[in-house]
């Protein structure tokens, strides 16, 4: 990590928090895992932005990652209070294609079946378990796009090279 | 060294999408047949797809177990898989330019903002379509940079 090991925690919660929310609201999660990725690309234009060095790819597979983990959490209990909405969304979408498809067949209406009865701890901590598996190989393929977008930083001006582009706080020149 | 670990991770890769498109088949297979694992392999998806049937191409009878889009970014993910030993090969690690990623990442980004906000309805195989070409670039970004944590790991061991 450049000798200088980049904030993880902060970025990773935070782009973990936004994909989590956004994955779980029922018509929002309408663009699946892209969420997901958005919310670790997040995290690393976030890390990246704080840290003094240039950041690897490999940094923003480990912080996307964490945000993939974050994301399966908030994600899990955001669904809790959306749960009889989207089910209710689900029937009403599968009785909109009944009627444009005569020929849907009456199994598809308990397809998904598995996991919509009453919640179970075993239930929940299936989900948590296997959300948390997929978001997080999700999370670090957005998070190294991120670092790619993001992570490099331009390198320090030699000497008698002007500079012209303002620094940010905090950032002195000497 | 650095070719033998690039090389795991792609094979490690592409084992993974391989089994991960084989079980988005087998889930209406399954079902098909009355298998309860088929009701537990759509389970498995709903995390990462809404898994609206109308947005899904059909097998077996059934939905498959995620949308047109997903499909075409996993199956557009499997062909990058395919071309990455022709175009980078496994000697070093080098991530695309962020140009080719936004050009890759066009159309996919028109057609959902375009669905979105009403503009057109796209067809399933549109979906597939833009899925395909975003999905193609992302093992390029993928393989490296896990090869590349990888890479440093060991170093850090030794």
């Amino acid at each position: 990590m450049n000798g200088q090991k980049p904030n993880v925690f902060m970025p990773a919660l935070i782009g973990g928090a936004v994909a989590g929310i956004l994955s779980g609201i029922p018509l929002v999660n309408c663009l699946c895992c892209l969420w997901i990725i958005g919310g670790a690309i997040l995290a690393s234009y976030l890390a990246a932005k704080d840290s003094p060095v240039s950041l690897k790819a490999g940094d923003g597979a480990v912080i996307g990652a964490f945000a993939g983990i974050f994301a399966a959490f908030v994600r899990v209990f955001m669904s809790l209070p959306f749960r009889a909405t989207e089910l209710a969304l689900f029937r009403k979408i599968m009785e909109r294609l009944s009627e444009y498809v005569p020929e849907t067949p009456a199994e598809w209406k308990d397809m998904f079946s598995f996991g919509s009865g009453p919640i179970s701890l075993a239930g929940l901590l299936l989900g948590l378990f296997l959300s948390a598996a997929i978001f997080a190989i999700l999370g670090a393929l957005g998070g190294i796009i991120g670092m790619a977008l993001f992570g490099k930083k331009p390198a320090p001006p030699g000497e008698g090279t002007k500079i012209e582009t303002p620094q940010d706080p905090g950032h002195r020149q000497s | 060294m650095m070719k033998n670990r690039i090389l795991l991770v792609y094979l490690a890769s592409l084992g993974g999408i391989l089994a991960w498109l084989g079980a988005i088949v087998l889930a209406p297979y399954l079902r098909s047949r009355g298998n309860p694992l088929g009701k537990f392999l759509y389970f498995c998806f709903s995390p990462v797809c809404h898994q609206i049937p109308g947005r899904s191409f059909s097998t077996f009878g059934y939905p498959m177990a995620v949308c047109a889009r997903c499909l075409g970014i996993y199956s557009g993910f499997l062909a990058g898989m395919g071309f990455y030993p022709l175009l980078r090969g496994f000697a070093e690690l080098r991530l695309p330019k962020m140009k080719i990623f936004l050009a890759f990442s066009l159309p996919i980004v028109a057609d959902t903002a375009g669905n979105l906000l009403g503009l057109w309805a796209s067809t399933n195989v549109l979906r597939l379509a833009t899925g395909i070409l975003w999905g193609a670039v992302l093992p390029f970004y993928f393989v490296t940079g896990l090869a590349e944590l990888a890479s440093r790991a060991k170093k850090r061991i030794e």
